[in-house]
């Protein structure tokens, strides 16, 4: 058999897995967002704007406020990780920071519920300590409960990668920008994150991705008004078994997405070139 | 390994039948549902039935659970199964009538010795679609308001009160939208009811209108108002969670979780329930079976048994706080006056009469929902 032959006939099963498991969906999907009773037309988006578009800019708003916050946090826990100078607490922090990795958003939303909540576990503490009084204690469970789910969950997948990254980075460029003087910090900003740039890119664009698509977390901290995509996608199938508005939704945050990924790939291409 | 494979052979979506002696019951709902069946229902059906087994799988909360068993007796007609995968389901009021009009159903009422029993209208028709003959109503479910009498001693007797109650005491009344359960969905029900310029029994018995539509727009925009005073809360638990941790002091509930919630120890024993005038929706949950059931003689026993006076005095009312799907005289003699009065002290059989209303038939019912987004959440 021809060796060409061979490798086709290797790369099938998972081709036809793809095929079948995501592309045909997906095209179904996508089809399905243009088709209003049997004709096709764009009634569906027309629908999604007029009934959704608060959702849609506070899902954009809300996920790039956590990708953001996300990155700040994983670069800083990369760079201790690094550049820290205690050994203990180093090797404590290297030891903490990943445990999120292992718990499912479901679980992080219920932990946070109970936790953020008006008379929940933070603020009995903050009363506790004397900190706030009880008529000051305010629920957390809004948009402000999404972003902390969100960082909570994430971080440590960036920093993850971050970190890793870091490590690598040539000790030689660190050390000279040490005798020179710079500051940690300095040599954070200045030396180590350019360096480890791509991949801090790469891992954000996953995190961005993925809470996109997350429902658990936006029906348990906040189902109220305005809410996230997935939400109202879940609403419009279970509520209506509307999917064409469905498909929709499904399509313009496929967009979002699509957005930060074609940023990406520009920004690796020129870098390459 | 037994264990793996009943529960992918459970999740499979294929149109296995089942063997014989297996009866397939699925199910809507919260895992209460499946635990009613498992622990109170099929033992009782094997017992009386031996060498037969009851198998229950749970779809899921909400209409998304009676969409999924929806969707998976249209995918079973599309491909032509002559044999169905399912003996007995549970499904939510707005499904049953689709479900008849589709054509997936048994009109199995008058051949079981229980279908007598069943005497309230929306065993017959349900949000404008005749069912009659191819349901047996499981419960009767009512939603009303639950209040703290600690921060509300003199508690709104009716939507206008409770509007003007709210704006005095921002954020001490809850509920949960009409996108976390439907406690929410039914308060706004109840909204339109009471503020539409409609008809509300148009609302409720029909005919559809488009233009009926136009007439809630100022009730709307009150609600709308009314909900920048309102906490906004997860779910249905969600509402009776916040009640009990006193940062709200009222809010729509089902009657049934409340009461449960009550006999668990999560609510404390003081707080009370209030139907407002002119009334808010409750629905049953009925018991249909497939066309194609594999095992039809057994699954009309199953829900004869299940709709007998005794088991509904036993497990619908007394266990699990639900209103009897048969007529109450019937399972008010199998009980004791205790357990019967602890049903209806707050709510009583009068005011169930009075202000107990249905849900509006569906095509007003998904009118309402998509106005409610329209002018409340955008």
């Amino acid at each position: 058999m021809p060796k060409h032959l061979l490798g086709l006939l290797l790369v099938l099963p998972a081709l036809a897995v793809i095929l079948l498991l995501f592309v045909v969906p997906l095209a179904t999907s996508l089809v399905g967002a243009f088709k209003v009773e049997d004709r096709f037309g764009f009634g569906n988006f027309a629908k999604s704007f007029e009934l959704y578009t608060s959702d849609i800019v506070f899902t954009v708003v809300i996920v790039s406020l956590s990708t953001a916050i996300i990155g700040i946090l994983s670069v800083a826990i990369g760079g201790y990780l690094v550049l820290g100078e205690n050994p203990r607490a180093v090797a404590i922090l290297r030891w903490l920071y990943r445990w999120p990795l292992f718990i499912p958003f479901i679980v992080v939303g219920q932990i946070l519920r109970t936790f953020l909540a008006k008379n929940g576990l933070m603020n009995n503490v903050l009363i506790e300590v004397g900190l706030i009084t009880p008529l000051q204690a305010v629920s957390f469970l809004d948009w402000r409960g999404i972003v902390i789910a969100f960082v909570w969950k994430q971080t440590p997948f960036v920093a993850l990668l971050v970190s890793g990254a870091m490590a690598s980075v040539d000790r030689s460029t660190i050390e000279a920008a040490r005798n020179l003087g710079a500051s940690r910090l300095r040599i954070l900003v200045e030396i180590i994150v350019p360096q480890v740039a791509t991949t801090l890119m790469v891992g954000l664009v996953l995190s961005f991705v993925t809470m996109m698509s997350v429902l658990s977390v936006p029906l348990m901290i906040n189902a109220q008004s305005p809410t996230m995509i997935t939400a109202d996608i879940a609403f419009r199938i279970n509520a209506y078994g509307d999917y064409g508005v469905a498909n929709a939704l499904g399509l313009i945050s496929l967009v979002a997405s699509a957005c930060v990924g074609w940023f990406y790939l520009r920004q690796t291409l020129r870098e390459r070139s | 390994m037994k264990k793996l494979l009943q529960a992918s052979l459970a999740l499979s979506l294929s149109a296995v039948p089942a063997s014989a002696a297996e009866l397939t019951l699925i199910t809507a709902g919260d895992q209460n549902m499946v635990d009613y069946v498992n622990e109170y229902l099929a033992p009782l059906f094997e017992e009386q039935n031996p060498g037969n087994t009851v198998r229950a799988v749970g779809t899921g909360p909400g209409d998304a659970g009676s969409q999924k068993i929806l969707e998976r007796f249209e995918a079973q007609k599309q491909a032509d199964a002559k044999v169905w995968d399912t003996d007995v389901a549970v499904v939510h009021e707005k499904f049953v009538g689709p479900m008849v009009e589709a054509g997936y159903l048994d009109n199995y009422r008058d051949r079981i010795a229980t279908g007598g029993l069943v005497t309230r209208s929306n065993a017959d028709m349900a949000l404008g679609a005749n069912v009659k003959g191819y349901v047996m109503p499981m419960f009767n479910s009512q939603t009303a308001l639950a209040y703290n009498p600690a921060l509300l001693p003199n508690p709104p007797k009716s939507y206008a009160e409770l509007a003007e109650w709210a704006k005095a005491n921002p954020k001490q009344f809850g509920y949960n939208g009409i996108k976390g359960g439907a406690s929410g969905v039914s308060f706004v029900m109840g909204w339109i009811y009471a503020f539409g310029d409609g008809d509300a029994d148009k609302l409720m018995n029909g005919p559809f209108e488009e233009t009926e539509a136009t007439k809630w727009d100022s009730a709307f925009d009150s609600l709308a108002d009314f909900t920048t005073h309102a906490t906004l809360t997860p779910g249905n638990a969600g509402t009776l969670d916040l009640l009990s941790r006193g940062e709200i002091a009222v809010g729509p509930v089902w009657v049934d979780m409340f009461y449960s919630w009550q006999a668990n120890g999560q609510l404390p024993p003081e707080f009370k329930l209030v139907l407002p005038a002119p009334g808010m929706p409750g629905q049953p949950m009925h018991y249909v079976i497939p066309a194609n059931a594999p095992n039809k003689d057994l699954a009309e026993k199953f829900v004869e048994l299940a709709t007998s006076a005794k088991v509904q005095a036993e497990g619908i009312v007394k266990r699990f706080n639900w209103y009897p799907g048969i007529d109450a005289k019937h399972v008010q003699a199998e009980l004791d006056e205790a357990t019967w009065n602890k049903l209806f002290i707050d709510v009583t059989p009068d005011d169930l009469a009075t202000k107990g209303k249905p849900f509006p038939i569906a095509p007003y019912n998904k009118a309402i929902l998509e106005a409610y987004e329209r002018h409340v959440t955008n």
